[in-house]
Parts: structure tokens; C-alpha cells; sequence
């Protein structure tokens, strides 16, 4: 292996540019993925979806498809009375056994010895409906007379095996709901001097991971439950799948192979690892359930849509007076996180700017439509769409400079804002004078204006927006924590021990990198495990930006415990103190002198082959200090708080709405460069997502249905449109990172869309408030022939 | 979990012969080498043909394409290959790929809408094994290499057997599409060539694609325009539109109103005309209503632009 990075004599690692510790094995073609792992004596998994959006099932046929040579095992709900349900609310049974609510419903599920031969199973079963008028909008949803999607209680087996409500009726299809406030709004309005108000529509968008997904399901002799699963939190879901097998926690393991992607999606369980699981006990063989392309884009989670109405004001001198929110989030047939995203956009609608008086009321709807899940940046593109439209619609309003009335209103390092958020490190305003400067922002925003009538087709424009999001983990769960193991061999080698999942963003070359910085070691040294609940520590999972910075500090605390053990048996044997010592470049050196003592592989065997046998190994549990939110959502979920600034310049063909992206200038304040290569290619991913959800990505919904559950039509951004990138990053060395560093792994997805919306109005003076901005959508703004999105009458 | 799961298992039995999948199931796979092979398979049964197989394979995945019991590989046929030119014709063979015709210096001087449409076809990949007797007999109205070759009078050339001797005909390409994913090819025909006469030297042409991206895309709407320009008018004025109508189309009003007579004053004329012969849909990439401004607008560009030659 290439090791570009090496630890010289006075090289620290932090900041350099180190090639992910996966990338041979992916660049290769040698990483093996689930869909490359074939257990003995495996079945294989197919289900049978609703060829209805709403329905009652009266009956289900499996008699031809059982009978089919190289089946062995078709089961419907029938086959498994004691299901017990999944999701955030524990609203949805894998396997639906009254109704179907939408068309990617799991009716039946096949195991059998091929593919292909599941795959005709499912077509020899047959499914008599009952159709039930479906409710494909939110507003047709919340309508006194609308059909309940879940009308009647859920009733499952609890763990006594007595039928208990698992999720009571819903008898206005209002699935859940976040109300908020700070301060008087009425106070706010009446020191106001300009107002505005607009309804803003955000779209359905998919993860679309190169790696679709997939499970597989074994019970070994004494019945204990291997999972190789794709979740993204291993720890959470072994907890989850226990309660709903009604099994030991204790046996079940999940082990985690090499993900193609993740960003959020595998944050919940879904119907198909359940099914993998009933199918593996019946049968009493593995099974390996992989979806299509199609079935992912069919019954993966989405991008929650979201239709807000926001009304903003502020003073005539620029000082923000309050902000009033009321959303309608389509939940889709089932709960799952993006029910929740209202926590998140929360923080930005109250905290981004100051906003001494706000109002946030949020309803999530049932629907037969598609149901949401976690999707980097968790409901913040949504939330940061509205209120940096908002900024630009003000700071106009009362003839500012967009740049000046953000710098007014921005927060500063030591804040504590109303909802309690504590900013210990903030980089808001040097973000935001970094990003214009670079861009020359305000310059080109003048010129720009200026042009728009002057008979050239092709305008040009150029828009700023802003984001805060948690970087110090976030406190969701009862923990935010995560262990770490370290031992060292008797060659000097670490294999670290760690919860944290690796999930494509970097991780364990990061961890690999604070733990050689800690013992002087070089990147080639560190092995990584972090793919099995029966070994690694327990961590709560990837999401929220944390693993950085809460697996790293994890990772430094069980480094410096190992250092401290090695130091103090070196200052026995060198007769010196232990502070005065210290490890570097494989060796026990003076700290002063820098003096070579003995090699550290040499010392450790010493200590391991005496009379008093010692081996290095150490564990360590890092809980950042951040707290839960009371009832009120006040409270500081997070140890520290990343912030950015993103210009975005684009050139608008008025002929055909075509919007092209020029250029991306980015200021993020990260804490603290670790891994320059990581982060870089982390910015930029995140920003080629953010330019999809803004410019092509459109996952199309008609009364149920996705239209476009493909490539082809579901449009990801492709090399040649990803626009020049400027990224700086700001280092305000956070006292609470790992060497200062935030997270930043959701960070550059979430002001995308809305500073290419601020650049598309500088451009063309239309003001357009729904996405995405695609060329049709675009050219029906700019020519009149499109109504902004309107609030529910029925809300 | 529940004891009573077992009994859900299936019995294991003999098997008897297996019944599934023999709707689309291929009972045979032929790699022939020479034409006339090809042309004895194809009259002998249906035969499903396969080439680049860029269209062929998603399709047959999504069920729009079904297999018949012989699939045929024509890869490997010789007569199939190659560009050439003689005596004012050029050929095409039915293999030549996208790449082969980008690569083709005859195709970069005198076919520049060809030229332009396979440079914004999909991606590298798919042009690497996409031929243009594929694109062709996949007659999609997006079609990319269609829109230029209605603006170069392309023909088809035509093989078969049908009573043992071998006879080929020769179709213009705009008799040869009837509708979407429909041609005149006979079931017993394999489309050899695509036969297009070399333009003069003067000869002008380019192609636009108006879509969300612009690589890995199917047209919203495509335009091909060729003329002999002379003095801000248009002579041999042809325009060919494609994905708004039932196939790809030539316009032969819009011609009629440009040709002869300077750009500048036939262009309302023109477009009038185009918005007249255009019959586009809804549908998940574009509106008909969106196609129709597309249409107005991309054309006036490409019609001052080439009144300027």
C-alpha cells in the first residue's frame, strides 16, 4: 500500500491530505459488498408488493406458488399472527394483513433457490382487493370526510404474548405534530417595519445509493439470529429487532459488510429485514433478500416533502423581529423518521439568525403516498430553503445589502440562544464574509441585477445562504455515546476496536489518524474493526454529523489510556518520570531531547514477556456533554455546532429554464481540518447532492404511484454539470472536538438549493418558492405560466 | 418465535418439469457470422435481435420487451460493419457505433448534426456498444441519431430470405418509423445499413437537445436543421423534430416556408408552421404545452444561427 502519509519527525498527521484506508479495496474491485456474499446452503428472498394504493385485502392465493418446484417457504401475514410492528411510531407490520395504504406494501414474501425461481413464485400468487379511494394529498388527507389510513387501533402481541394497542387509530390522519415557540409574536410583528410572507413547496428526493439494499438472515444451531445487514446503526437495531422477534437481545448479532451508500437511509428498519428474518427461521437456512433498482427506488425512504408557510419580519435598521411557521409534512401510509425532521428544521427556523419571537407549528399527514425517512440533513435543506429566501425577501424589503443584514442578525461565539442551543465555537461571520469576499458576492449581485433586461436570453446570477447544524453529536437517544478498544501487538500495531460504522464518509481513517497522532505511530500501524456487534463497543450509530467527532474522541480517550500505560512502565525502566516521556516515530523518546529510548515494539514485548505479564489494551466510553431537550424543545442537544456559507452563481437560459450551476464558493467552519483529502471529498459530495435536490432530482408521485423508479428518469447530477467548487474552511478549534474538529458529513447538502433559489431571483427577479428547479419548472416561473404554491384551505 | 411457523414450510417433492417463466423464456442463442445465416435464422421463426443491446436489456427487464424463443447476436456478421463512401453515398453499417461515427472524419466534416447527436448521446459507455440500426429499429421518438438522419435523407437497406434467395429493398428512414417503438421491418428482416447521400460541401446542419442534463439524458424535445445558406436564405431548407410526435418527423410545411427566401423575414412564418406539424404529449419528462415553447424557442436560435452561415 501506498502510505502518502507518514508521521516524520515533526509531522503531525492532522491536516493532511491521507487517502481513505478503503480505497485500494473499492478502487480494486476486491471490496465485497453484501450482494457479493453467498452463505452455504442459502435461499433467496423475493416479496410481493400491492399492485394497489388503497385497498382491503380479501384474500391471498399462495397455493400455485408454494407448489412450485424450488420453493420452500411463502408466507403471508396469516403465517405470522404474533408480527409485531416497526417504525417510529410502530404503525406498520412488515407483512400487511388487512389493507394495503400504498403500492409498495409487502404482501407475500417467497424464499426459494434461485432468484429466479422467487421471482416466478410471485407471480403464481394471487391477491383479490377490495379498492378503497385513496388520498394522495395532504390536503385531500386532512378533509373532515377523507378516508383514515389508520383508523383502527393496531393490535400485536406485547412481550407477555398478549394482544396489547401497539399504535392507536389516527381518526384525522394527523400522524404527528412539533409545536414551538419562543418569545411574543405579536410583540415581533409590532416592532416590525417590513413583512413578508410566502408558501413554500419542497419535493419528494431519494438517497439513491449505488448499493441497493439488502440483508441477510441465518440462525445458527442454537438459534441465535446472525444478521449481515446494512444499518447504519447496528447497536440500536439489535435492541429493535429483539423487541419485535420477541428474542434475547443477547442473541442476536449484526454484522455490518462494506456499504454503498447510506446517507440517512438505514437509519430505520424496513419491512424487508423482517421478512428475511421470518423467512430464515421457517425454512431454517439462510436467507438473502437484495432489492432491485426498481424496488429501491419503490420502497426505500425519502427526502421528507414538505409545504411550509412562513412569514418573517425585521426592523428598518436590519434587526430580525420575528419569524412564524406552520408546515404540513406528507407522512405517507407509515411513520418513520421523516416524521421527526420538524426537530431539526427547528433548530434553523429559531437559531440560524437571531430571532427574538418565532412560532413553529408542524402536522405531519397520512397519506398513500410514499413515507420518508432520515436523509442527510434531516428536514434542514427544507427548513434553510425558507429562511434564506426569507433573508434575501427582507434585507430588500428594506433596501440592505443581503450580506450586511445577514451579518446583523448572525449568531456569535458564546451565544446561548433562546432554545438553549449553547454556540461554545461559532464561525458564523467569518464564514459569511469568507464565502462573499471569495465570490465577490455583493460586486457580482449589483451586475447582475443591472443586467437582467438587457435582451441577453442567458442571465446570470449569483445567491448566498447559510446553515447550522449539529457537529458535536446530537442528543436523540438516551445516549449519544460511543466505546472504543485498543490493543497493541507485540510489533508495535494497533487494532482499534470501535462502534462506529463506516459507511463510506471516512471514518475509520479518521479514527486510524487521531489514534497514530496520539502514539506516534504511522497510518499503516492502526487496524480498524467496526463491522460486528460481538465484538466492537457500543455506539449509538451513524447519523447527525457525529462519528468524527464523538468516535474520535472515543477513539483519543482509549489512545492516551494505552500512552499513559506504556509511559509510566517506561518510567520504571528508564528511571525517569512519566511526563518526560514520550512516544514518537515508534520509539519511547526524552520529550525533551527527543532522544530514542527504545524502539515501542521492542518495550511492549518487554512488558508482555516478563514476570509480571502485561498486555496494552484499553477501553474507553466517550458521552459528549450535551443534553435533552425538555418538552419545550429547549435544551443543547449537541456539544458543538458546525456552520457554512455557500455562493452560488448560475446562468439561467431563459429560452428553455435550463439553469446551469456555475460555481460553488463555500466557507465551512469544520472546528478543524483532520483528514484535508476526507473533508474535501466530503464538501463536495455533499454539494453535488444538494445541486440534485435542487436542479434534477424529482422522484414524481402521481396519486400514489412513482412515475419515474429508475435512472433513466429520476435524474441524478452526472460528472459534466458538477460545478467549479471554492471550498475554505474555517478553523475555529473547537474545545470539545477531537483536535478541534466538528462534524461536517451533512453540512454541505443543505444550502445548496437555497442559494441557487437566491441566485435564480438576482438573475431573473423571479422568486421562485418551489422545487425542484428543474428546466419545465423554471421556464413555466419565468413566463408566467406556473401559481406559487398555495397553503392548505383545509389547514 | 412462534412454533407454529414450521408448519408454513413447504413439503418437499419431486420436481416435476418446470413451468414457470416459459412466456419469455430464450430456448436458443445464435451468434451467426455470416448474413446469410442470419437471414436463414430469421426465416425460420421469430427471433429476438439483439446488437448494443443498450435498449434491448432495460427494456426487457421492465417487461416492455419480451424475448422471443431465439435470440440472436448479430455482432459477429461482417456485412454489418463498417462506414464507407461511394460515388455520393455513404454507408452506415447497421453496427457502427456511436464512438465509430464520432470518430469518422466524413461524419465530423459533412454530418454535423449526426456529428452533434451522437456527441450528446448517453454517456461514453453506452456509446461505446450502441449501434445506429439499434437506434433506429428501437424507433423511440427521442430517438438521437434519427432527428439528423430525417435531416440527411437517410434510407434503410433491408435483407431477408423470405423464399430462400436473398432480396433487400431500400426504405427511406421516414417511411421506415410508423409510430413509437414501431417500424416497417419485416419479422424475417434484418436492417443492414443505413445508406445517407453525402451532402455538398456547402452544406449546413446542427442538432439540439433540450433535456435536465446534459449527458445521460432522454430529449424533452431534439431539432435537426440543414440547409444550403446563400446570402441570409435558406436553400435545401430541411428541419427534423424529434419526441414531439409519434416518431421522429421531418417538417415539411416549416421547410416549405423557409426554403428559397431569407431567414429573417420566414422565421415567425416558420415556427408558425413547426407548432402546426408538432404533436407532442405529456408525459414524466416534459409537458406537450413546454415542448411546444421549446420547439418556438430552440428553433429561432438555431434558424438565425444558420441564417448567419
Amino acid at each position: 500500500m501506498n502510505d502518502t502519509a507518514k508521521t516524520g519527525s515533526n509531522g503531525s498527521l492532522i491536516g493532511k491530505r491521507i487517502p481513505k484506508k478503503d480505497a485500494p479495496e473499492k478502487a480494486s474491485g476486491k471490496t465485497r459488498y453484501i450482494h457479493d456474499i453467498d452463505l452455504p446452503g442459502q435461499l433467496h428472498a423475493k416479496i410481493l408488493r400491492s399492485s394497489q394504493v388503497h385497498a382491503k385485502i380479501k384474500s391471498i392465493d399462495t397455493s400455485a406458488a408454494k407448489a412450485l418446484p424450488g420453493v420452500h417457504a411463502v408466507i403471508t401475514a396469516a403465517d405470522l399472527p404474533w408480527q409485531r410492528p416497526i417504525g417510529v411510531a410502530k404503525d406498520h407490520l412488515p407483512l400487511k394483513h388487512d389493507k394495503v395504504r400504498s403500492p409498495r406494501d409487502e404482501i407475500a414474501a417467497v424464499a426459494a433457490d434461485t432468484e429466479a425461481i422467487a421471482e416466478a413464485a410471485l407471480k403464481l400468487i394471487k391477491v383479490d382487493y377490495e379498492p378503497l379511494p385513496a388520498v394522495v394529498t395532504a390536503e385531500e388527507a386532512m378533509s373532515p370526510d377523507a378516508p383514515r389510513l389508520h383508523g383502527d387501533d393496531l393490535i400485536a402481541p406485547g412481550p407477555d404474548g398478549k394482544p396489547h394497542v401497539v399504535h392507536q387509530a389516527s381518526h384525522d390522519n394527523v400522524a404527528m405534530v412539533f409545536q414551538y415557540g419562543q418569545g411574543e409574536v405579536a410583540t415581533g410583528k409590532a416592532a416590525s417595519d417590513a413583512i413578508v410572507e410566502d408558501v413554500f413547496k419542497l419535493h419528494y428526493v431519494t438517497h439513491c445509493c449505488m448499493g441497493v439494499s439488502g440483508v441477510i438472515a441465518e440462525f445458527d444451531a442454537s438459534e441465535n439470529l446472525i444478521l449481515y445487514s446494512n444499518t447504519q446503526v447496528p447497536f440500536l437495531h439489535k435492541r429493535e429487532f429483539a423487541e419485535l422477534l420477541g428474542m434475547d437481545p443477547g442473541r442476536i448479532r449484526i454484522v455490518q459488510p462494506p456499504i454503498g451508500g447510506g446517507f440517512g437511509s438505514k437509519l430505520d428498519i424496513y419491512p424487508f429485514e423482517p421478512i428475511a428474518i421470518y423467512l430464515a427461521k421457517i425454512t431454517r437456512r439462510p436467507v438473502k433478500l437484495v432489492f432491485t433498482r426498481e424496488e429501491e427506488f419503490i420502497a426505500s425512504p425519502t427526502r421528507q416533502p414538505v409545504l411550509m408557510k412562513m412569514r418573517s419580519g425585521c426592523t428598518r435598521d436590519g434587526v430580525l423581529t420575528f419569524r412564524e411557521v406552520e408546515t404540513i409534512h406528507d407522512n405517507g401510509a407509515y411513520t418513520s423518521w421523516g416524521a421527526t425532521t420538524p426537530f431539526v428544521m427547528m433548530q434553523t427556523i429559531s437559531s440560524l439568525y437571531r430571532v427574538p419571537h418565532c412560532d413553529y407549528r408542524t402536522r405531519a399527514i397520512y397519506s398513500n403516498n410514499p413515507y420518508a425517512g432520515s436523509f442527510r440533513g434531516y428536514g434542514n435543506l427544507q427548513a434553510t430553503f425558507a429562511v434564506e429566501a426569507h433573508m434575501d425577501r427582507l434585507a430588500e424589503a428594506i433596501g440592505m445589502d443581503p450580506l450586511e443584514f445577514r451579518l446583523k442578525n448572525a449568531q456569535d461565539p458564546g451565544e446561548v440562544t433562546p432554545q438553549g442551543m449553547h454556540f461554545k465555537s461559532c464561525g458564523f461571520k467569518d464564514c459569511l464574509s469568507v464565502a462573499a469576499e471569495r465570490s465577490e458576492y455583493q460586486e457580482k449581485r449589483r451586475a447582475n441585477e443591472a443586467r437582467r433586461n438587457d435582451g441577453n436570453p442567458v442571465k446570470r446570477g449569483v445567491g448566498m445562504a447559510s446553515m447550522l447544524h449539529v457537529g458535536g453529536g446530537a442528543k436523540i437517544y438516551p445516549s449519544d455515546g460511543c466505546g472504543t478498544i485498543l490493543k497493541m501487538d507485540d510489533f508495535g500495531r494497533v487494532t482499534l476496536l470501535t462502534g462506529a460504522s463506516e459507511i463510506g464518509q471516512g471514518s475509520e481513517t479518521v479514527l486510524a489518524q487521531l489514534v497514530c497522532e496520539e502514539l506516534g505511530l504511522p497510518l499503516t500501524s492502526v487496524n480498524v474493526v467496526n463491522n460486528d456487534t460481538d465484538v466492537t463497543p457500543w455506539d449509538v450509530g451513524v447519523h447527525a454529523s457525529r462519528t468524527t467527532f464523538i468516535a474520535g474522541n472515543s477513539a483519543i480517550g482509549a489512545a492516551r489510556k494505552a500512552k499513559d500505560k506504556i509511559l509510566t512502565a517506561a518510567a520504571a525502566k528508564f528511571d525517569q518520570p512519566a511526563e518526560a516521556l514520550d512516544t514518537r516515530d515508534q520509539c519511547i523518546v526524552e520529550k525533551s531531547s527527543g532522544k530514542k529510548l527504545v524502539e515501542l515494539a521492542k518495550f511492549i514485548r518487554s512488558l508482555h514477556f516478563s514476570d509480571k505479564a502485561e498486555l496494552v489494551m484499553t477501553s474507553y466510553y466517550y458521552e459528549p456533554p450535551s443534553k435533552h431537550q425538555d418538552k419545550q424543545f429547549r435544551g443543547d442537544v449537541s456539544a458543538a455546532y458546525a456552520w457554512a456559507t455557500q455562493v452560488a452563481e448560475v446562468e439561467v437560459d431563459t429560452r428553455t429554464g435550463i439553469v446551469k450551476l456555475v460555481k460553488i464558493t463555500g466557507a465551512h467552519d469544520v472546528g478543524r481540518v483532520l483528514n484535508r483529502l476526507g473533508i474535501e471529498g466530503q464538501i463536495e459530495g455533499g454539494i453535488v447532492m444538494g445541486q440534485g435536490y435542487a436542479l434534477t432530482e424529482d422522484l414524481i408521485v402521481e396519486n400514489g404511484v412513482i412515475r419515474n423508479p429508475n435512472f433513466r428518469d429520476y435524474k441524478l447530477v452526472t460528472a459534466p454539470e458538477i460545478p467549479e467548487m471554492d471550498v475554505v474552511f474555517v478553523e475555529t478549534m473547537d474545545g470539545e472536538g477531537p483536535q478541534g474538529a466538528k462534524g461536517v458529513g451533512e453540512a454541505p447538502a443543505i444550502c445548496v438549493a437555497a442559494a441557487v433559489a437566491n441566485a435564480i431571483y438576482n438573475a431573473t427577479g423571479v422568486r421562485i418558492t418551489a422545487l425542484p428547479f428543474t428546466p419545465e419548472n423554471v421556464y413555466r416561473a419565468l413566463h408566467s405560466n406556473s401559481q406559487p404554491p398555495t397553503w392548505v384551505a383545509a389547514a | 418465535m412462534n412454533e407454529h411457523l414450521r408448519s408454513t414450510a413447504v413439503e418437499r417433492e419431486p420436481a416435476p418439469p418446470t413451468p414457470w417463466g416459459a412466456a419469455d423464456e430464450i430456448a436458443t442463442y445464435l451468434a451467426p457470422r455470416s448474413l446469410d445465416a442470419a437471414l436463414e435464422a430469421l426465416r425460420a421463426g421469430p427471433v429476438t435481435i439483439l446488437a448494443g443491446g443498450t435498449d434491448l436489456m432495460p427494456q426487457s427487464k421492465t417487461g416492455r420487451a419480451r424475448f422471443h424463443p431465439t435470440l440472436m447476436n448479430i455482432r459477429r456478421i461482417p456485412e454489418l460493419q463498417g462506414i464507407g463512401e461511394a460515388s455520393g453515398m455513404v454507408r452506415f453499417g447497421a453496427l457502427a457505433t456511436m464512438t465509430d461515427l464520432l470518430e469518422n472524419a466524413l461524419v465530423r466534416s459533412r454530418f454535423n448534426a449526426l456529428w452533434q447527436a451522437c456527441d450528446c448521446f448517453a454517456s461514453d459507455q453506452l456509446r461505446n456498444v450502441a449501434t445506429i440500426g439499434g437506434n433506429i429499429c428501437n424507433a423511440s421518438p427521442a430517438g438521437d441519431t434519427l432527428v439528423p438522419l430525417l435531416v440527411f435523407d437517410a434510407h434503410v437497406v433491408l435483407a431477408s430470405k423470405a423464399d430462400g434467395t436473398l432480396a433487400t429493398r431500400t426504405v427511406p428512414l421516414r417511411d421506415f418509423l410508423v409510430g413509437p417503438g414501431r417500424t416497417s421491418r419485416r419479422p424475417d428482416e434484418l436492417l443492414t445499413a443505413v445508406e445517407v447521400p453525402l451532402p455538398n460541401e456547402r452544406f449546413v446542419s446542427a442538432f439540439y437537445k433540450a433535456g435536465a442534463r446534459p449527458a445521460l439524458d432522454i430529449s424533452a424535445i431534439s431539432i435537426g436543421v440543414g440547409a444550403n445558406p446563400a446570402a441570409g436564405a435558406l436553400n435545401d431548407a430541411r428541419i427534423a423534430f424529434g419526441a414531439v410526435a409519434p416518431t421522429a418527423i421531418r417538417a415539411p410545411r416549416t421547410e416549405a416556408t423557409l426554403e428559397g427566401r431569407l431567414v429573417a423575414e420566414t422565421i415567425e412564418p416558420a415556427l408558425k408552421a413547426a407548432d402546426d406539424e408538432i404533436s407532442p404529449i405529456s408525459d414524466v419528462r416534459a409537458s406537450a404545452w413546454y415542448r411546444r415553447e421549446l420547439i418556438r424557442n430552440v428553433l429561432r436560435g438555431m434558424l438565425e444561427n444558420v441564417g448567419q452561415c
